[in-house]
């Protein structure tokens, strides 16, 4: 089976299933950052860990790539790619744009790119039929369903299940075949079955793009309890709520549109994107929020600004700034998290 | 908030506005319209082309205080817009575009952005976000800039501008409208091929609907309609604004001329970013050019570099400028000219979507570093590049472009500065390097100039 490479959670990899290959998300650190002579130091580090990758060998199997024209930095991204395109394996490229807005009129100019990507797809790996997209996206909406569950667990009082589980399974996500993936989500589920979880912790949000290996590992081992991740490594992964349409390109882009926003987005999304951030904070029991901002993010950096200024959180928001693979600060984290505890205790 | 509301609201917070920013310029206790009065010293007709390019953008900016140049007052429907949205359908419906980018280089140019970009930091505005939107979001924060009625930005070519508009409207609390601009449109322009042909006309057609809702947007919020007589008027007046000022292009590129032009040449461009569809900048561009043409000298025993200047320039003082206007004779601008052809009196909305939709900056650094290399002029020695470090969009394809730029044989010196934050300014180190780059220049000439 090809594999295929995608970077962003805007990618409706259902198509790529429906090709025949097995997407494979590139979210983690290549380990290759500093190899990236192409794009310069003002692009954030996740791309340059990709492109650093890219021209290093990390990506050697995979078939091809979709880059998703999510961002200023993605864009750069795309362009290193093509410009290096000689001294890296994976000889297929296909740019998604994606648009930043969700109207009528963006989802349908979304849909007609997902059809272009399809082309191409299909150049490389044979037709793709309605009929086998169709029963892609029956298998990414289970996997959807599944998830929700797991979410829906954590949201309970003493949740049995840890942001480093979550983590874990997402990126399990983005490697395993999509079928071995569902028994994998559903067997955790049921292991889960009656577990009850620390009571104590505080209960942490994670807001954030791509993130960092080791936050929620660090949040975990200094007391806390990541609850729900606000992140492309997180909810921006499996939410979106499938509404049926005729034509499944316009399905797929009205869903993966209206997903958890990214702060990529605006207009109307961007600010509904703050509205459930306030609404997740109360539902999910929140205690604090930290905020992951991933260096030269402008996204990112605008959102983080907006909520510390200007939006009146119930909880306290702490906010890192860092590189995908930059060593987390335990002291500033663990000092957070004692903060937490303290101000739960007096509200208790 | 109904219209008369918002206009009293917005009427009282400008008068308020007006006042803080004089005071963050050092103009504090002086009343606001004899500030007005002491930046119009001269009637517009009586100035230089490059002073009236000055007027223009000055009189906007008080306008948008509901100052007009007598120093009496009169509101205005004022649009916050970011650079690339077309301002031709606000003229023609009334609207004063506000441009953030072009008030950051405002502040940076009177001395007064670090204080601002200060404050922003000190706001949760993080130190690697682009200086243009650090000085604007400060700014906010000061309350120094006119409470707009609308906010209008667009998806390019920056992620900045778009997504501060969205904090600014929350700030203002007044409803903001957002372009979504498809990306590489002009890559696929210049393909050729049937198929992406199509993609483009496509574009276009997304644009096209979305300038359709954005003018009903402006009249739902303004009760500001759009005529058609209006609008033709405005498409003739861009039409001969861009004549003028591609002609004058055109005449400082092919022969020397006396005319000192230096950085004040590279000014032009915040005309070029707000000013397209009004009838001042028709004479602005069409004096310009007389005057080039009215000081031609073929003869000159000018032997400075014939430099192309990529990007904008630092708007704070910096002795750089000055240096440079003494070394290199700036003879192009990649920023300071019309990429578009004429746009149709008779299909203005469609043909203002396609100028939209094919900016050749929102391309891939391969495509837009091509056509710079075709259309480089064999009369030009180099290239010189000043990109903000904050910048993704360009800084972030530098490398690339330099290294195209090297294997077509043509020389380029990138500079990794500031346009509006001095805080990291370090001259002699960029004369160094500029003076490294005018000596290459000489050594080794283009193959176009031995």
């Amino acid at each position: 089976m090809n594999n295929v490479g995608w970077f962003c959670t805007y990618t409706p990899i259902e198509i790529l299933h429906a090709a025949g290959t097995c997407p494979i998300g590139i979210k983690s650190d290549s380990g290759a950052e500093h190899e990236d002579v192409v794009l310069g130091d003002s692009i954030c580090s996740y791309v340059r860990s990709s492109m650093g990758g890219a021209l290093t060998g990390a990506y050697d199997d995979l078939a091809g790539v979709v880059i998703a024209h999510s961002c200023e930095c993605m864009r750069r991204l795309a362009d290193g790619w093509l410009y290096r395109q000689e001294e890296i394996k994976p000889k297929m490229l296909h740019l998604l744009d994606v648009p930043k807005i969700v109207t009528n009129s963006s989802i349908t100019f979304f849909a007609n790119g997902l059809r272009r990507m399809k082309e191409d797809l299909e150049a490389q790996f044979g037709p793709i039929s309605d009929d086998s997209l169709r029963a892609s996206m029956t298998l990414f909406h289970k996997t959807r369903s599944l998830f929700n569950t797991i979410d829906a667990l954590r949201k309970e009082d003493a949740p049995a299940i840890t942001g480093t589980e979550v983590e874990k399974l997402i990126a399990t996500s983005w490697e395993m075949p999509r079928e071995a993936f569902n028994d994998h989500l559903e067997a955790f589920i049921d292991g889960k079955k009656d577990q009850v979880g620390n009571t104590d912790a505080p209960r942490i949000m994670v807001i954030g793009g791509p993130g960092n290996g080791s936050l929620i590992k660090t949040i975990e081992s200094t007391g806390g309890l990541s609850v729900v991740e606000h992140m492309c490594t997180g909810l921006r992964a499996f939410t979106g709520n499938p509404v049926f349409n005729e034509d499944p390109y316009r399905e797929l882009a009205a869903l993966y549109l209206d997903g958890t926003p990214c702060p990529r987005m605006l207009g109307d999304k961007a600010r509904e994107a703050i509205c459930e951030i306030e609404s997740m904070a109360k539902e999910y029991k929140v205690d604090g929020i930290i905020y992951y901002s991933m260096k030269f993010c402008a996204n990112m950096q605008m959102q983080w600004a907006l909520l510390k200024n200007d939006i009146p959180i119930d909880v306290p928001m702490k906010v890192l700034e860092g590189d995908i693979s930059s060593e987390i600060n335990a002291r500033e984290v663990q000092s957070f998290i004692k903060r937490l505890k303290k101000r739960r205790k007096r509200n208790r | 908030m109904n219209r008369e509301q918002m206009i009293k609201e917005n009427t009282e917070q400008r008068k308020v506005q007006v006042e803080n920013l004089l005071r963050v310029n050092g103009l504090e206790g002086i009343k606001p319209s004899d500030a007005v009065k002491m930046a119009f010293p001269k009637a517009f007709e009586d100035l230089s082309p490059s002073a009236k390019r000055g007027y223009l953008n000055t009189e906007q900016f008080f306008n948008a205080y509901n100052l007009d140049t007598n120093g009496e007052s009169t509101y205005r429907h004022v649009a916050w817009r970011s650079l690339f949205v077309p301002t031709e359908i606000m003229y023609a419906m009334g609207l004063l575009p506000f441009t953030t980018e072009m008030v950051a280089s405002q502040l940076a140019m009177t001395g007064a952005a670090r204080e601002r970009i200060e404050t922003a930091e000190a706001h949760n505005f993080s130190g690697d976000l682009c200086s243009f939107m650090k000085a604007v979001a400060g700014g906010v924060i000061e309350n120094i800039f006119p409470t707009p009625d609308i906010l209008i930005t667009s998806t390019h070519l920056c992620d900045p501008s778009a997504k501060y508009s969205e904090l600014a409207a929350h700030t203002y609390k007044r409803p903001e409208f957002i372009l979504d601009i498809p990306y590489g449109l002009y890559d696929l322009a210049t393909s050729g091929s049937e198929k992406d042909l199509a993609r483009v006309e496509e574009g276009v057609d997304y644009i096209y609907e979305q300038l359709q809702e954005m003018i009903a947007f402006i009249t739902e919020h303004t009760g500001l309609t759009l005529e058609s007589e209006k609008m033709r008027q405005v498409i003739q007046w861009t039409n001969e604004a861009r004549t003028w000022l591609n002609e004058g292009n055109d005449t400082i590129l092919a022969e020397r001329t006396s005319a000192r032009k230096g950085v004040r040449e590279l000014d032009y461009a915040a005309n070029v970013m707000q000013t397209w569809g009004t009838q001042r900048i028709v004479d602005v561009y069409k004096s310009r050019c007389k005057e080039y043409k009215a000081n031609l000298d073929p003869k000159s025993d000018n032997t400075e570099p014939r430099i192309t200047w990529f990007h904008l320039r630092p708007y704070f003082k910096t002795p750089l400028m000055t240096y440079l206007d003494e070394k290199i004779d700036i003879s192009s601008s990649q920023v300071n000219f019309a990429f578009w052809e004429p746009l149709d009196p008779a299909d203005p909305i469609r043909s203002i979507a396609r100028r939209t939709a094919l900016h050749p900056a929102f391309s891939s650094v391969t495509a837009r570093t091509r056509m710079a290399i075709n259309e480089v002029s064999d009369d030009i020695d180099g290239i010189i590049a000043y990109y903000p470090k904050s910048c993704r969009h360009f800084h972030g394809g530098s490398i690339m472009e330099n290294e195209m730029f090297k294997k077509a044989g043509v020389p380029i010196l990138t500079i990794d500065g500031d346009c509006i934050d001095d805080r990291g300014d370090d001259f002699p180190i960029v004369k160094t390097r500029v003076d490294r780059f005018l000596k290459s220049l000489k050594k080794n000439p283009r193959n176009t100039k031995r």
